[in-house]
């Protein structure tokens, strides 16, 4: 299994060049059933990963462009009356797809954006009373403009908790650049294999949240949550969600990285990822505010 | 600005501590400045009850400093002991009543403890023992308080058991620390006892024996001599007309006994006292007195005195004879046959009225004693004051009542007058004889006077007028005494004697004299002389120097292994598998000067272990892997992995 998931890092990095650790990131997230925000500027490979992600795992995958006129039921669906059999007959948004990107979130008003965390929170939606349930598995990724972009409704903190992990993919490095404009025509990731089927998928999950977590990482958790607790530099502090959020995350990234068990290495590879969003932060001046927590913080032997 | 949680339940415990020693002090220091204490002792605890502020600090300074005046006054210097009692008591309180701080408290409260100790230099009993272990405990529950927010009762508790915690340390000291001198001492304070006094006027005193304080207990080893017994403690040669003094003479000439007349002694008993603390060096024994403990010396007189100012519990052995025989010398008769005012014109023609009708200076005693019998002479502890320069026939012929002062006075001055040598001696007559009849309680209420005669071929003799006016006075103590029962407890204050009429009450008194008893002789009499007893019945007698050394080494290492204990750096009883090892390796590292920051995983620190030292980066690798697996990868750490973990970190200590 571990060959596989190597394999689907190197198809995903022959699409986007040079942001191997953002792919790595974006695989944990998908491989610890959380939901994955993406904070960048336009144009930056957000689509083009998501694509590329629901196409090496064999997912259906639909877009929605978010908009300040885009309602729930444009997301969810809506009961439409069938009149040759005289009665109401749900149509599918397109949340009902195993990868959903929403692109612009945050263009879009609350009310949209409730219904649509909402269905990630539960995993079902309910129309007129009525439940369905979404695929499994179910993985949003939503990408977000900076929020100093007019026209924006930021997304309140309760909501961004509901996302496992905020990345920023980041201007790619000179190289990757040259080889991205060399290399255009070529570039298609509805070309690149499918490496799993979804019993596989549900297997890694499966084996992700078996994984041996021992004690002195679960103080090291806690060392770092406490501190945020404790210190008056962050607008949030870290929840009680927020370290199980790291403990899975850690999981998932060990188990990207070959091992059967987390080490602090870990934690500290996905924490700027998990809590970034949840502590108020900002993209820009988040890295450095993260990491001096990291450097704070003793790593209990 | 109220910082201390208890601050209400503090004030109150330590206005009681005051409260308790001003209760003790009483008797010790001038009434005017006790009752300045008390006052201030009460304000607080007014300012406490009634939630009201202290008093600001200007105010009471002010009041401080004339508080201090007032102190200097009626306390004087003349006594540096008690001086230094009275500073400490008035600055306790007085920071007491401006305290608002914690650290106010905290000053406070080590200031108690010394004003808690200072109570010892002037009672050792066991009553006091106890109360004074009392106010230690509230003392050390409201040094807790100070920190906490439990209440006193917890607190208490708290302090108690520390305090029985701290028992059997103090009993192992007591029984095996060799006791070794003093390197310095406080003079004692003067203690105001009522008993004797190196003068004695008897004339000018109209109230007596109003004390129960205990001066000494004596326990005789074999069987007690018969009643009455004349315990000596100071002789007076010299009459000034009112008084009789004891002379310089007497005082600086007569320091070591010549044990030549050891012969012909006549044995009458040997028994063992414990003296009370006192400031006066005298010391008490029957008739004629030796002793060889330590800090005790004897007379020619026969007298005992204490070699050094001690204001503490002396217990030491005594050999009682009788007087020898043997001729005054002619400078000794002449000592003891003069008187320079002879205002009393009166006494002295009785006294050569009695010359004349007797042969011997036997028939002298006996008709004078006579004398005392028939001419109704009554015994009084309520005397009639009298003054003028012939005291002593104003006592003979016209009052005929007063007590013993005035009966040795009266009878000591006849029989100078008639030329026959005569002293007087002044000590304590009688004792309470305990429950098991084996000790003997001498209170201050027991001091009594009386005369020494030297009567030819027979030595010097007693001749007490008192044992004829009043002879129940001979046997027992005043308390037991029924004909002047009454008049004795109305004079006494108030206490347990005063109450002994009670059955109850007089076995309770009689049992708390024998603990107390118990007490000195155990506790505050174990000196060096006891210790060694015990050490030898212990271990035997072979090496006893030993003993105390071994014991001082053990306890010393002991005590250092326990403070290097608490000084070691605290880590988890048990420590996971591989940390021990990692913290080996960390330790090499720090040895080899390789640095790493603080916030480093273990591993990551493995990591630059290796790049700064490449030759063992092999070794260190491997660790590395063998500390993830098991520390992060829950392997079990068995014996395999332990020897792989020993041999890495050897080859990585033998590498560089």
């Amino acid at each position: 299994m571990q060959s596989t998931v190597t394999s689907i890092i190197e198809d995903l990095s022959s699409v986007i060049f040079g942001k191997k650790e953002q792919i790595k990131l974006a695989l944990t997230c998908l491989f610890s059933q959380g939901h994955l925000l993406i904070e960048d500027l336009p144009g930056m490979g957000k689509t083009t990963l998501s694509h590329a992600l629901s196409a090496v795992l064999g997912l259906t995958y639909q877009r929605v462009q978010f908009t300040s006129d885009l309602l729930p039921a444009d997301i969810i669906g809506t009961n439409v009356f069938n009149s040759s059999e005289h009665s109401f007959t749900f149509h599918k948004g397109p949340i009902f797809s195993q990868v959903v990107l929403a692109d612009e979130i945050n263009r879009a008003g609350p009310k949209t954006q409730s219904a649509l965390l909402e269905a990630m929170e539960e995993q079902q939606v309910t129309v007129d009373g009525k439940k369905y349930s979404l695929p499994d598995p179910f993985f949003v990724i939503a990408t977000q403009n900076p929020l100093y972009q007019s026209g924006t409704y930021p997304l309140p903190e309760s909501q961004l908790d509901r996302f496992l992990m905020r990345i920023s993919l980041g201007f790619p490095p000179k190289e990757a650049e040259k080889r991205l404009i060399l290399d255009m025509q070529k570039r298609d990731y509805s070309q690149l294999p499918q490496r799993i089927n979804q019993q596989e998928l549900a297997q890694i999950q499966a084996q992700i949240s078996d994984l041996t977590l021992s004690s002195p990482v679960v103080d090291y958790i806690i060392e770092l949550v406490n501190y945020t607790r404790k210190s008056n530099a962050f607008a949030a502090s870290l929840s009680p969600r927020a370290s199980m959020a790291l403990a899975k995350a850690a999981k998932a990234w060990a188990y990207i990285d070959g091992r059967d068990f987390v080490m602090p290495e870990d934690v500290q590879a996905i924490f700027a990822s998990v809590c970034q969003h949840r502590l108020g932060l900002h993209n820009e001046s988040g890295d450095e505010q993260v990491n001096s927590i990291l450097k704070a913080v003793m790593v209990p032997v | 600005m109220h910082e201390i949680k208890n601050e209400k339940v503090i004030n109150y415990s330590m206005c009681f501590i005051y409260a308790c020693l001003v209760i003790f002090f009483i008797a010790h220091l001038p009434v005017v400045f006790i009752s300045v204490l008390a006052v201030i002792c009460a304000w607080n605890f007014y300012l406490t009850y009634n939630n009201k502020p202290k008093p600001n600090s200007i105010f009471a300074n002010i009041l401080a400093g004339a508080a201090l005046v007032l102190m200097l006054f009626s306390v004087g210097m003349s006594d540096t002991v008690i001086l230094f009692v009275a500073m400490l008591m008035l600055s306790s309180l007085f920071k007491l009543l401006q305290a608002k701080t914690k650290k106010h408290y905290h000053v406070i409260t080590t200031l108690t403890f010394f004003s808690l100790s200072s109570v010892y230099l002037f009672n050792q009993s066991i009553l006091t023992t106890l109360t004074v272990s009392g106010l230690y405990i509230l003392n050390f529950a409201v040094l807790g308080l100070l920190e906490s927010k439990h209440n006193l009762k917890i607190a208490s508790k708290q302090s108690g058991k520390l305090l029985l915690l701290a028992l059997p340390l103090a009993i192992f000291l007591l029984l095996f620390l060799p006791k070794m001198p003093a390197f310095w001492q406080l003079p004692g304070p003067k203690l105001a006892k009522t008993g004797l006094s190196e003068q004695v006027d008897p004339f000018d005193i109209a109230k007596l024996s109003n004390s129960d304080e205990l001066v000494f207990r004596a326990t005789f080893n074999n069987s007690a001599p018969s009643a009455p017994y004349y315990w000596r403690a100071i002789v007076h040669d010299e009459f000034n007309g009112n008084a009789w003094l004891t002379s310089d003479f007497l005082k600086y000439n007569n320091l070591k006994s010549n044990s030549k007349n050891d012969f012909d002694e006549q044995f009458i008993a040997s028994y063992s006292v414990i003296a009370e603390p006192a400031s006066q060096k005298w010391l008490y024994g029957l008739s004629y007195s030796r002793s060889d403990s330590q800090n005790v010396e004897t007379n020619t007189l026969g007298l005992l005195r204490k070699k050094n100012y001690q204001a503490k519990s002396l217990q030491y052995d005594v050999t009682s004879s009788r007087f020898t025989s043997t001729p005054l010398t002619d400078f000794e008769n002449k000592r003891y046959t003069y008187l320079t005012h002879k205002k009393n014109v009166k006494a002295a023609s009785l006294a050569k009225n009695l010359k004349q009708n007797t042969q011997t200076d036997r028939q002298f005693y006996n008709q004078l004693l006579q004398y005392f019998v028939d001419n109704k002479f009554t015994y009084t502890l309520t005397p009639t004051p009298m003054s003028g320069d012939n005291t002593i026939d104003q006592f003979l012929f016209d009052n005929k009542r007063g007590f013993c002062g005035h009966y040795a006075s009266a009878a000591a001055y006849i029989f100078r007058s008639a030329g026959i040598p005569a002293r007087l001696a002044s000590g304590y007559l009688g004792g309470e004889l305990n429950l098991d009849n084996s000790t003997l309680s001498v209170r201050q209420y027991d001091a009594h006077a009386w005369v020494e005669v030297y009567i030819h071929n027979e030595g010097w003799v007693i001749f007490d007028a008192t044992a004829v006016v009043a002879p129940e006075r001979l046997n027992g103590s005043l308390s037991q005494n029924e004909a002047l029962n009454t008049e004795f407890k109305s004079n006494l204050d108030f206490g347990l004697v005063s109450l002994s009429n009670s059955p109850g009450i007089n076995w309770l008194r009689l049992e708390l004299e024998n603990l107390d008893y118990q007490w000195s002789s155990w506790v505050l009499g174990f000196d060096k002389q006891k210790q060694n007893d015990f050490l030898k019945s212990l271990f035997g007698s072979r090496n006893i120097w030993l003993v105390p050394l071994i014991v001082l080494l053990t306890s010393g290492i002991c005590f250092l292994a326990y403070f290097v204990y608490l000084n070691l750096p605290k880590r988890a009883t048990k420590l996971a598998p591989m940390v021990k090892e990692f913290y080996e390796i960390q330790k090499w590292a720090q040895k080899h000067n390789i640095k790493t920051p603080d916030h480093l995983t273990p591993s990551q620190q493995l990591q630059v272990y290796m790049e700064q030292s490449p030759q063992s980066a092999q070794s260190i690798s491997a660790f590395s892997q063998l500390f993830n697996q098991v520390r992060y990868g829950k392997k079990s750490f068995t014996n395999e992995r332990k020897t792989q973990a020993k041999d890495l970190i050897k080859l990585i200590k033998t590498s560089k």
